[in-house]
């Protein structure tokens, strides 16, 4: 790369961030107060229709934001794993008086079926709220924004950390599993042999990581992390603009309704 | 004035069994290039988390004696001070990364944001020092995908960005090239003419003799011999300690048990390549 390009790169930091696309470029604290307000509507609703709605509206939400195919991925991974076994379970054990089709010593009423849509679409529009929140918002710009509004560096320091914790964890464990497999030992093939080699390794896994997290609290230091002056930021994130406050307004709106709706029964 | 003056100083980490320092008497000056060197274990990074405050700020134990940073008390420190005014490179390149920044560009300006430097100056920074560095390649790289090399000159780039008046640098070319090393050695040369206070321990001796002011050899967590870097380096007595001298001390060294002694004894490069291109000289001459 050459210096101009490393000019480039610079120039980019002195503009606004922007992620390239609408949606992503929504101020974070927005697209919170959005999802959020969504995940209130589809589980203050007393039928299973709406969080249906709301969990195919997440859908065209990550299309938008340009993460369609990924999001759609993993959330039918999660209705297969997650959804169908919530639904089958309810709907086999939740009694009822108009029996369906009788099984033995149980039974799938209607009562059942319409008891494990309600629950099942309940559940699965919290995942999917949680999963488009980790796919179109950014986690750096989310805690920028928080920053901005007052909640320490320490804190934001800590949840971004965290997120990275789990990275950095599977990528030890990889680098033990590789060491373990090179002196011999089977760490291939099925459920048991893969459990008897991955359960061993956790000990030396989470000290490596805890002796790691004093080293770079130390390095961090050394970075003025603990300097109790004012902060300043690289990223050049937008303030919240009219758009944004009219969004996180109507969030609430909505969030409030729904719940009032949902006290009241309107839906 | 002084940098760091270090009288009877031991320290021991906590839980350990062996004190890691024993009975330190040092005097570094400021303004100079103080090389440390010594074998694995003989205290070289305790004295550098030392004058760096990072004991007994961070690491915890049993400190004895009297440690004196830029003529204060490292015990009346504020470590938030001691962060803004000396800055430290540590030895393990793969704790040196945040883990929270998405390129090496953000990376080497976490030390500019915590300081609260502005935007502009902030760019201005990162862009020298990358250039500096010759990081280019890497800026928009993610900073947990590089090597340990990258990483190191990333962690030697957010400090140096930083501009504090002292550095402290533990092994900062142990993962890096012949090439690479060199121009690391060279920035921290630039580094001292800007007036920096530099502590550096380092195994790569040749470096060390061809760039520091000053060398100290420790051996066991004592300080066996200091002073000014051709005293330490030409003296017979800086091999006893396990240290290897530079190649071409070593050469002058061989030429003169030989019969051939040079007229001095080279510790940099340049020193060797002057003797004996006056000699080949002398050679040619006689014939």
């Amino acid at each position: 790369m050459t210096n101009n390009a490393v000019a480039a790169v610079a120039d980019r930091y002195r503009q606004p961030m922007t992620l390239g696309n609408a949606v992503l470029d929504i101020h974070p604290i927005a697209m919170v107060a959005g999802i959020t307000a969504l995940i209130v509507v589809g589980l203050a609703s007393a039928g299973w229709i709406v969080p249906l709605a709301v969990s195919a509206l997440f859908v065209g939400i990550a299309y938008l934001a340009g993460r369609g195919p990924s999001y759609l991925v993993t959330i039918l991974k999660l209705w297969i794993a997650v959804g169908l076994i919530l639904f089958a379970l309810r709907a086999l054990l939740v009694k009822g008086e108009t029996v369906l089709v009788p099984l033995g010593p149980i039974a799938i009423t209607r009562e059942g079926i319409e008891n494990g849509l309600r629950f099942t679409t309940a559940v699965m529009v919290i995942c999917g709220g949680v999963t488009l929140f980790f796919a179109i918002v950014s986690m750096r710009r989310l805690m920028l924004a928080l920053e901005r509004i007052g909640v320490s560096p320490r804190v934001s320091y800590v949840i971004l950390a965290s997120f990275q914790a789990i990275t950095d964890l599977g990528a030890t464990a990889r680098v033990v599993l590789d060491a373990q497999k090179a002196r011999g030992i089977e760490t291939e093939g099925n459920v048991f042999v893969r459990a008897r080699a991955f359960f061993p390794v956790l000990a030396p896994v989470f000290l490596t990581a805890m002796t790691a997290t004093e080293e770079r609290a130390i390095a961090l230091d050394a970075r003025a992390f603990n300097n109790p002056g004012r902060h300043t930021s690289l990223l050049n994130l937008k303030p919240l603009t009219a758009v944004d406050t009219v969004l996180v307004v109507l969030s609430l709106v909505v969030a409030a309704a729904a719940v009032t709706g949902g006290i009241l029964g309107w839906f | 004035m002084v940098l760091a003056a270090l009288t009877g100083v031991g320290f021991t980490y906590a839980y350990a069994e062996q004190p890691a320092l024993v009975g330190i008497d040092l005097q570094l000056e400021e303004g100079r290039l103080h090389g440390v060197v010594g074998l694995n274990s003989s205290g070289k990074t305790t004295l550098c988390s030392l004058i760096r405050g990072v004991i007994p700020h961070f690491h915890h134990g049993d400190l004895t004696g009297e440690v004196v940073i830029l003529g204060r008390p490292l015990l009346d420190w504020d470590p938030a001070e001691l962060s803004r005014t000396i800055g430290c490179v540590f030895d393990n390149p793969f704790t040196q990364i945040s883990g929270i920044r998405e390129t090496v560009f953000e990376e080497i300006a976490i030390g500019l944001e915590n300081l609260g430097v502005p935007r502009d100056e902030m760019i201005e920074r990162v862009e020298s020092v990358v250039e500096q560095l010759g990081i280019e390649a890497i800026v928009e790289k993610n900073p947990n995908e590089l090597s340990g090399g990258q990483r190191q000159k990333v962690a030697f780039a957010s400090i140096i960005a930083m501009d504090a008046p002292v550095v402290v640098i533990d092994e900062p070319t142990s993962q890096l090239d012949p090439e690479a090393s060199e121009a690391v050695f060279e920035i921290i040369e630039g580094l001292k003419h800007r007036g920096k206070s530099i502590v550096l321990a380092e195994h790569k001796i040749d470096l060390l003799a061809q760039y520091a002011d000053t060398i100290t050899v420790m051996n066991e967590g004592t300080v066996v011999m200091h002073g000014p870097t051709r005293d330490v380096v030409g003296s017979d007595e800086f091999g006893a300690y396990g240290v290897v001298p530079p190649e071409v001390t070593e050469l002058g060294r061989r030429l003169a048990a030989a019969g051939k002694p040079l007229d001095r004894l080279p510790i940099k490069r340049a020193e060797a390549f002057d003797e004996i291109s006056v000699r080949i000289g002398r050679s040619t001459h006689a014939h």
